[in-house]
């Protein structure tokens, strides 16, 4: 799992999300974010990757933070 | 309200209780093999065992085929069970009477999602799956049994205690003519989900229970549709909820429909909801009648071992799984076939003991993955929280228009030959060999089940050996049970001609490579270059001899 920011413009990608979240409501917003999951996930393939995000989405960083 | 018919109840044979000479002496009579249960699995056993030419006893509570009547369970019979059925000699009446298919098709709302065609796949003489009405493959074991004479056929015979004993087991049988004791060197438990032997060993099963509820409509129509299998994650005519579509033989549709967790069991199956489900689906101008209605919900479970000492459990005895890609009934014709070879062998006196553990060791762990890959598709199809929910809705939608998001639309994955670890007895793990098609050098016609049907022989299959080695390797195996075919060359062996098909389906191209296959059509290893004391040595691993020097 790559940590290391790789995204080239991220306060724009951030707006598009936030974008693409305007108007809906809480079911839409979290069938939105589901697809988008899905979608992404076949970006990456990457059967160990792709469970290594599950693992660290799973640990709330808030509360798991190591110095 | 619109009122809906039954078609005339099916007429099952029925076979005679005929006293055992047990019964009326004091002498307690030592078998062998007693395998209780003539469901799928026990029936497939003692079929295997007569093909083999080993005798059996087999006990069963009742004088016909079929549970409740002419209720079907299981319909789909899958490749791996369609070719230990053609070596046993029933697969041409169950193709017959059967509707062969491979292509499948899912559904959500009135959109399809995702197909299949498990034919690409295939290299078999035997079709990719065969539906028919359960109580039909009992019926042609039964008659099978009793055509090769080897099994003593008790019915009306209910077991009521087993004992294990330090050399075998002693079984109590209650008849309609009074009740006996005999003993077996080896017990076999074909008893089916509810195994009361198992009950009385106090073994643990780790059973659990879905709250998901189903109702099947078995039904003939006149609607002239695809012989496919159709499944729908949301069907518009069910409420939105999971629909289920596969003919069986006479013109009979199984119809499954998924019904609300909370549902009234009695009265979704009366004839006219059910009626009322079927009008929505067919529409209004379709003639039907019932064959059968029935309510159910599915559970699983899996015993730790299926070898306990003397006694052996096969089929739903040692696992059950939900109904999703027909792996129940399947996995337990394969525990039969996976065990026949290896009693067969120990009655024999051609392996020892060591050989019955590898029952265990291979089919536990293919009923462990089952039940994962089972319980998968149910997990898809009963979503259990809201988050669950929408997870799979966005699957669903984005399938419609991204090829990728239809691998994870989950109607159940069909049952598949499973692959086997890698243990003693199978040093590299093992893999089905399938069905192939094959020619003698001469022209002649011949088929891998074929060559199996021949005795219980593993198959050794040798690429144009070098005739001095041959006739090494047919002396190093004179004892044991060994059938050695060259594939092409000129050896001096029985010669297979060499076929592209069988050269890629066991990944073998080169001159002295070697594949050995056991009796029920699983590779036991492969030597990419064979030698005759490398044979012997394969041969006697797979057949668990004991090889240290």
């Amino acid at each position: 799992m790559i940590t290391e920011p790789r995204i080239p413009d991220p306060d724009g990608f951030y707006a598009a999300l936030l974008a693409a979240h305007e108007g809906l409501s809480e079911a839409q917003s979290a069938d939105l974010n589901a697809r988008l999951v899905l979608l992404l996930a076949n970006q990456c393939g990457d059967q160990a990757v792709l469970l290594a995000c599950i693992r660290a989405a799973t640990e709330d960083p808030t509360t798991t933070r190591t110095p | 309200m619109e009122t809906f018919a039954f078609a005339p109840a099916y007429e099952l044979p029925v076979w005679p209780f005929t006293p055992p000479p047990e019964l009326g002496s004091t002498k307690t009579v030592r078998h062998p093999i007693v395998i209780v249960g003539a469901g799928p699995s026990g029936l497939t056993l003692a079929c295997d065992l007569a093909r083999r030419g080993v005798r059996a006893v087999l006990l069963d509570e009742d004088d016909t085929v079929g549970v409740r009547g002419a209720s079907s369970r299981g319909i789909c019979y899958a490749q791996k069970s369609l070719e230990i059925f053609e070596r046993l000699g029933i697969c041409e009446r169950i193709a017959a009477k059967g509707i062969t298919w491979s292509f499948g098709r899912t559904f959500s709302g009135a959109q399809e999602v995702y197909n299949f065609n498990l034919q690409a796949d295939s290299v078999s003489k035997q079709p990719p799956f065969i539906n028919l009405q359960q109580f039909y493959v009992e019926w042609f074991l039964v008659e099978r049994i009793l055509e090769l004479g080897r099994t003593d056929m008790r019915w009306k015979s209910r077991v009521t205690r087993v004992e294990p004993l330090s050399d075998g087991v002693r079984i109590e049988v209650e008849t309609p003519a009074g009740r006996y004791t005999m003993e077996a060197d080896r017990l076999i438990d074909a008893t089916g989900a509810n195994s009361p032997i198992r009950t009385q060993l106090g073994i643990e099963a780790h059973a659990s229970r879905s709250t998901d509820r189903w109702c099947i409509s078995d039904v003939r129509f006149s609607k002239p549709l695809p012989a496919e299998r159709w499944t729908w994650v949301d069907a518009p005519f069910n409420e939105g909820r999971g629909v289920w579509q596969h003919l069986m033989a006479d013109g009979v549709w199984r119809i499954d429909y998924q019904m609300p967790e909370d549902c009234d069991t009695a009265r979704i199956s009366q004839p006219e909801v059910a009626g009322a489900r079927l009008r929505a689906q067919l529409g209004p101008d379709v003639a039907f009648e019932f064959v059968w209605i029935g309510p159910y919900g599915y559970r699983d479970h899996l015993l730790d071992s299926f070898r306990h000492g003397h006694v052996f459990f096969i089929g739903d005895a040692a696992h059950v799984v939900s109904p999703f890609g027909a792996r129940g009934g399947n996995s337990g014709i394969q525990d039969a076939a996976n065990l026949g070879w290896k009693l067969a062998l120990v009655a024999q006196g051609q392996a020892g003991d060591a050989l019955l553990d590898s029952y265990d060791a291979e089919r536990q762990p293919a009923a462990k993955q089952n039940l994962q890959v089972t319980s998968r598709s149910a997990r898809f199809l009963a979503p259990r929280s809201p988050a669950e929910h929408t997870l799979r809705r966005a699957v669903v939608a984005l399938a419609a228009c991204h090829p990728f998001a239809r691998a994870l639309v989950n109607t159940g994955r069909m049952s598949v030959a499973n692959d086997y670890p890698a243990a003693p007895q199978l040093p590299e793990g093992g893999r089905s060999v399938q069905n192939l098609p094959l020619r003698w050098a001469d022209g002649r016609e011949t088929t891998l089940m074929q060559l199996l049907a021949d005795g219980t022989r593993c198959i050794g299959l040798w690429w144009a050996p070098a005739r001095a080695e041959a006739k090494a390797a047919v002396d190093a195996t004179v004892s044991l049970p060994l059938r050695l075919l060259a594939i092409g060359g000129d050896s001096g062996l029985p010669t297979l001609q060499a076929d592209e098909k069988l050269a890629r389906h066991l990944g073998i191209h080169d001159a002295g490579g070697f594949v050995l296959v056991r009796p029920d059509a699983y590779r036991a290893a492969t030597l990419p270059h064979a030698t005759p004391a490398a044979i012997a040595t394969a041969l006697r691993t797979a057949l668990a001899h004991d090889t240290t020097p």
